[in-house]
């Protein structure tokens, strides 16, 4: 894969963000350090990119905000994954009503514009990140049920899944064992995009004031509290931004390059 | 696979869409019950008056059981009564009505944006594939979907509104108002639509059908633009009537960036009075739009493409 240009210059994408993030780890600093001297500090030798309104400096914000964007994003996707699976797969094996309830369940999410029902849930559960997961593996499941079960229903009356079926294996047993692995490459290529939507999601949520609260930082908050002061420190709505869209468009790149690795279409 | 009559099938189309409302509207009833503790509570704090608690507790019907507030709920939302403000008592369908005008207007300057860049990107990536141009248009497509609308605006407006003072920052009474939301909101779907233009494009060329027209002596342009353009603009315009309703959730936050008077904005400043009745219209409202593009979509299909009458 690493001889696809679309993935070196994934690579190169992420590796900003993500050196932000170690040497902010590294040097143990963080961003809620509030210093009223330093209000809208232009950048300086000690606070690289400038300070907050509230003198806080950008860059160390930042580095938390990539790495709460990233832990959100790879837990809603892991969660959401682990969820939709279980779903898709049991209503694939059994069909009949367990298979029409479970997938008229997801018809209902998919009656929404995701964004809008993951709105409307995290403005309804109140502000807080576990409602934020919850809200966005809500809305994320459905894509793993969907893609699960028309895998597991093709496979089910293969010959050899019969044959583990007549020896008395399990459902548990033969999800885990054997329908998984052979379902695997479509729900990663699902996941990868999955992440780099969550991804835009948790920080549209943020920006609109549902998602992660002040004074925690994340990409999305940090945009929104950028915006407000946009006329006179221009900067703090761009480097928020430009970090999101440079890991969205990584995400997406290996997600591509993914796709075409394993040869999936859908 | 037996061939009913396209009607019969739209039929169908349209009755399998009932289960799904009636699905949308169980959940837009019950978002009400997700806030946490008691919703009055929520809404005017604990240490409020029993008297107020108990007409706020009538006036949301939570004084009833869980079936008989479902009912009354539906009844309601078929008599044109979908509840009122509890902020200022004003009817929640009259305002939703006075706010879609605002978002209707951005919607469709949007879409119509995004389908003359979407189109001609796609054919010139196909026409030149592999070569300078159909490269530059797939950085363009993968840009657009990554960029996130909400730092999409602010950028614009940075750029067009503060540097160059070309165009206003916000509101929608302005002459060119509508520009820049219009290029936020249109941005990603003219990027989904030309990267699904230029895929259907080149596998349209590549059918026998082509080919022979072209053996034929038919002119370069023509087959592009006849032969294949008509099957590869079907799923261009399947997709582009599923994204009617996407637009909509997208408005959601482009509205609230350039404060642009619509339903999205009122959805978020619903939310932020804490106007329960209020944003469960919002979402209700928005939830239907997208349903019926969905169902546009699938109709629009089964009329353009016979092929697809014999899957269903």
């Amino acid at each position: 894969m690493w001889r696809n240009s679309a993935v070196r210059l994934a690579a190169g994408c992420l590796s900003l963000p993500l050196l932000i993030c170690l040497l902010a780890l590294l040097a143990g600093r963080n961003g809620h350090v509030v210093n009223l001297d330093s209000v809208l500090a232009t950048p300086s030798a000690s606070h690289w990119l400038g300070c907050d309104a509230l003198g806080r400096d950008v860059l160390d914000r930042l580095a938390e905000g990539v790495r709460l964007s990233l832990a959100i994003s790879l837990s809603v996707v892991a969660l959401g994954a682990a969820l939709g699976i279980g779903i898709g797969m049991l209503a694939g094996w059994y069909g009949g009503w367990i298979d029409a309830l479970l997938m008229r369940l997801a018809d209902i999410v998919l009656s929404f514009p995701g964004i809008l029902l993951a709105i409307a849930l995290a403005a309804m559960l109140g502000p807080g990140v576990e409602n934020l997961l919850l809200a966005l593996v809500a809305v994320g499941w459905v894509g793993f049920a969907r893609l699960s079960r028309v895998q597991v229903m093709s496979l089910r009356h293969i010959a050899w899944i019969e044959a583990l079926r007549a020896v008395g294996l399990g459902f548990p047993a033969i999800a885990m064992r054997h329908l998984l692995p052979n379902i695997a490459a479509p729900l990663l290529v699902e996941a990868s995009f999955g992440v780099a939507a969550v991804m835009i999601g948790e920080a549209g949520l943020s920006f609109l004031g549902i998602g992660v609260q002040a004074p925690d930082a994340s990409l999305g908050t940090m945009i929104r509290e950028g915006t407000r002061l946009m006329l006179t420190s221009p900067l703090l709505v761009v480097w928020p931004g430009l970090l999101l869209f440079m890991l969205v468009m990584a995400i997406n790149l290996l997600g591509d390059a993914l796709r075409d690795h394993l040869d999936v279409r859908y | 696979m037996c061939n009913h009559s396209i009607y019969q099938l739209i039929l169908v189309r349209l009755l399998q869409t009932l289960p799904t409302l009636l699905g949308v509207v169980t959940l837009v009833f019950f978002l009400l019950h997700l806030v946490p503790g008691d919703p009055v509570d929520a809404l005017l704090g604990e240490t409020a008056q029993a008297a107020d608690r108990e007409a706020m507790r009538q006036a949301l019907h939570l004084d009833q059981p869980l079936m008989v507030q479902y009912v009354h709920y539906l009844q309601g939302l078929l008599h044109g009564d979908w509840g009122k403000s509890i902020i200022d008592q004003h009817d929640v369908l009259a305002r939703l009505t006075e706010r879609a005008a605002a978002t209707f207007r951005l919607a469709m300057v949007s879409l119509l944006l995004a389908v003359l860049m979407a189109v001609p990107l796609g054919y010139i990536a196909a026409r030149r594939h592999g070569q300078t141009a159909d490269t530059a248009a797939m950085v363009f497509s993968l840009l657009g979907v990554s960029i996130p609308n909400f730092w999409l605006g602010p950028m614009l407006i940075l750029l067009f509104s503060v540097t160059l003072g070309w165009l206003p920052v916000s509101g929608m009474e302005q002459p060119g108002a509508i520009i820049l939301p219009a290029i936020t909101l249109g941005t990603a779907l003219a990027a989904i639509l030309s990267r699904m233009a230029r895929a259907a494009w080149l596998e349209a060329m590549a059918l026998d059908a082509c080919r022979t027209a072209r053996a034929y002596g038919v002119s370069e342009l023509r087959i592009w633009w006849w032969h294949a353009a008509r099957l590869a603009l079907l799923p261009v315009l399947t997709l582009f009537t599923l994204q009617l309703g996407a637009v909509l959730g997208g408005a959601v936050i482009t509205e609230t960036v350039f404060d642009w008077p619509g339903l999205g904005l009122l959805t978020i400043e619903a939310i932020q009075r804490r106007d329960y009745p209020m944003v469960q219209g919002c979402v209700l409202l928005i939830a239907l739009c997208y349903v019926l593009a969905n169902l546009l979509a699938d109709v629009l299909t089964l009329i353009l493409d016979p092929r697809q009458r014999h899957v269903a």
